[in-house]
């Protein structure tokens, strides 16, 4: 087998996760619902559970980052973290991944998103 | 001695409605919710004749830009453009010659709109200004040609337009004491905007309804924002106060300042953007105007403000959102939320604002199986009347207003 090029998926110091950029770091806020929608709550609770020490010091290294520079390792971190907010209230709220009466939030889909990683500006 | 009970805001008495006698405390008709002649009639009394919000001024900022908005009510594409006088203006998007729609993108910046079929084109201002070919036709008179213009008013940066040519009410009469008592809120700081849309199997009023008493949040949203909004000192979610003023009405939320959040919440909460509604903090650029939050109270979290007959602003101080429902026929609405967060100053923030819009999204998707049940026992038959609550008065405001624009226009136009 041809040996696979090797580089650094997250910033160094969260290295630790670097198991879960595969399968969490995903495009835009529509396939983070979709991931939640898809993935049996063991395994959302087992990214929870991974993501949740780590999540204070994640923010604080994010904090002193801008949106629209970030490196692509920066740019995975914050991914990470916002799919935890996305399978945040499926753990915290729900405790079974959606509402007992879920309505299919498909029907429901974002028209306009909030882009991952753009500059915002600054509000008038 | 409590201490506990001596200490907790008190909640408000169960005496709002009799502050309305003309709103009496009986039971309300069902038959408005299902029934598609009386809809048909709203569209006439009601859509057709009050004013519709479009979007904000920042859509089209400069000479050139432009915007779209669809009402899916009447199948219509309203276009919104700022002219080279930098005046905004809006415009039925149908060509003057064989009715296509001159502009297809939902926004962008140009210097004139020609029309995909034939290519008639049409200045900022709408003018007809070429016609290819023109000496083709037998008569045409270019100046009598132009787009459709509507009437467009503009209130705290919400461009409205109105259906109706000629506008029984300008928009700040329309507004009247809602409006001006919200003047000043930071609604321009909103500039990180998202929008979720979905169609729901239910009467557009029930859909305002939903977001407009919090007698339900105890018990439907037991899961999310249950201790949010009320919690133990406010155990069956009563409001602070309850405002109705002409068609409009505006209901204070309480808010459950002891709330602990859960982990991951509150880590978002630490890193928005914009304070959330639950901080009890008013930061530095929300000087709250007399309209929001009007009796001051220190527990409060958001006013919902339901202008009629469409367009919802549920306001915090450090965010806002909008919703907007669209019916399609008496037992069908597009619904569409649109959230107006404080723009991201770092990447950490960003995870802030992801945090609020699931848990908006979350929450009120909590309502809709709810809506379509009710839907399906109203197309039934199986229910003639609402009861409701004291703290349900808002619910009860719309029924009458509703039931007042249309009698009153088919008054009008019989005499």
């Amino acid at each position: 087998m041809p040996a696979r090029k090797t580089s650094a998926l997250l910033p160094t110091a969260f290295s630790g996760l670097s198991d879960l950029v595969e399968g969490w770091a995903l495009a835009d806020s529509t396939a983070r619902l979709e991931k939640r929608l898809t993935t049996p709550v063991a395994e959302i609770r087992a990214f929870y559970d991974r993501m949740l020490p780590c999540a204070a010091e994640a923010l604080a290294y994010l904090a002193e980052r801008q949106l629209g520079a970030l490196t692509p390792q920066e740019e995975a971190l914050l991914k990470l973290m916002l799919s935890l907010a996305e399978m945040g209230p499926a753990i915290e709220w729900y405790g079974t991944g959606a509402y007992p009466d879920a309505f299919d939030a498909r029907r429901f889909p974002l028209v306009v998103t909030l882009p991952d990683n753009e500059a915002q500006g600054v509000a008038a | 001695m409590n201490e506990r009970v001596a200490k907790s805001p008190q909640v408000t008495p169960a005496n709002l409605t009799l502050k309305h006698p003309e709103l009496g405390t009986g039971p309300v008709p069902a038959r408005p919710y299902w029934d598609p002649a009386w809809y048909a009639r709203e569209l006439e009394a009601i859509f057709k004749r009050a004013w519709l919000c479009m979007g904000r001024v920042e859509q089209a900022k400069s000479p050139g830009d432009f915007f779209m908005k669809k009402l899916p009510t009447f199948d219509l594409s309203v276009l919104v453009v700022r002219g080279k006088d930098g005046e905004l203006r809006a415009f039925h998007n149908v060509c003057k010659h064989r009715g296509n729609h001159v502009e297809l993108r939902e926004a962008g910046h140009c210097l004139g709109f020609t029309c995909p079929f034939h290519g008639w084109t049409y200045g900022l201002d709408g003018k007809l200004a070429a016609v290819p070919d023109e000496k083709g036709f037998h008569e045409l008179d270019k100046k009598k040609l132009g787009l459709t213009q509507l009437p467009l008013e503009i209130w705290e940066g919400f461009v409205f337009i109105n259906l109706n040519l000629k506008p029984h009410q300008t928009l700040k009469e329309f507004l009247g004491e809602h409006g001006a008592d919200l003047e000043g809120y930071v609604f321009h700081r909103g500039t990180a905007i998202f929008e979720y849309e979905g169609v729901i199997n239910t009467n557009w009023k029930c859909m305002v309804d939903s977001f407009c008493e919090t007698y339900h949040v105890p018990v439907l949203h037991r899961h999310s924002i249950k201790d949010t909004l009320a919690g133990p000192d406010n155990p069956h979610g009563r409001l602070i106060d309850i405002r109705l003023k002409g068609p409009h009405r505006t209901q204070s939320v309480w808010g459950n300042m002891n709330y602990t959040p859960n982990p991951v919440q509150g880590l978002a909460f630490q890193y928005a953007p914009g304070p959330s509604v639950t901080s009890g903090v008013v930061d530095e650029h929300s000087v709250l105007p007399k309209g929001l939050n009007e009796t001051r109270a220190p527990n409060w979290s958001i006013d919902v403000t339901a202008f009629f007959p469409n367009w919802i602003i549920v306001m915090g101080s450090g965010m806002y959102f909008t919703h907007q429902m669209w019916p399609l026929a008496a037992n069908k609405v597009v619904w569409q939320m649109r959230g107006y967060l404080r723009p991201a100053t770092n990447a950490a923030q960003r995870f802030g604002q992801e945090n609020s819009m699931v848990e908006l999204r979350d929450a009120v998707l909590e309502d809709c199986n709810t809506l379509e049940r009710i839907q399906a026992s109203l197309d039934q038959g199986l229910i003639n009347e609402f009861i409701y609550h004291d703290h349900e008065l808002a619910l009860r405001h719309q029924y009458h207003v509703v039931k007042q624009w249309v009698e009153d226009y088919e008054r009008s136009k019989s005499t």
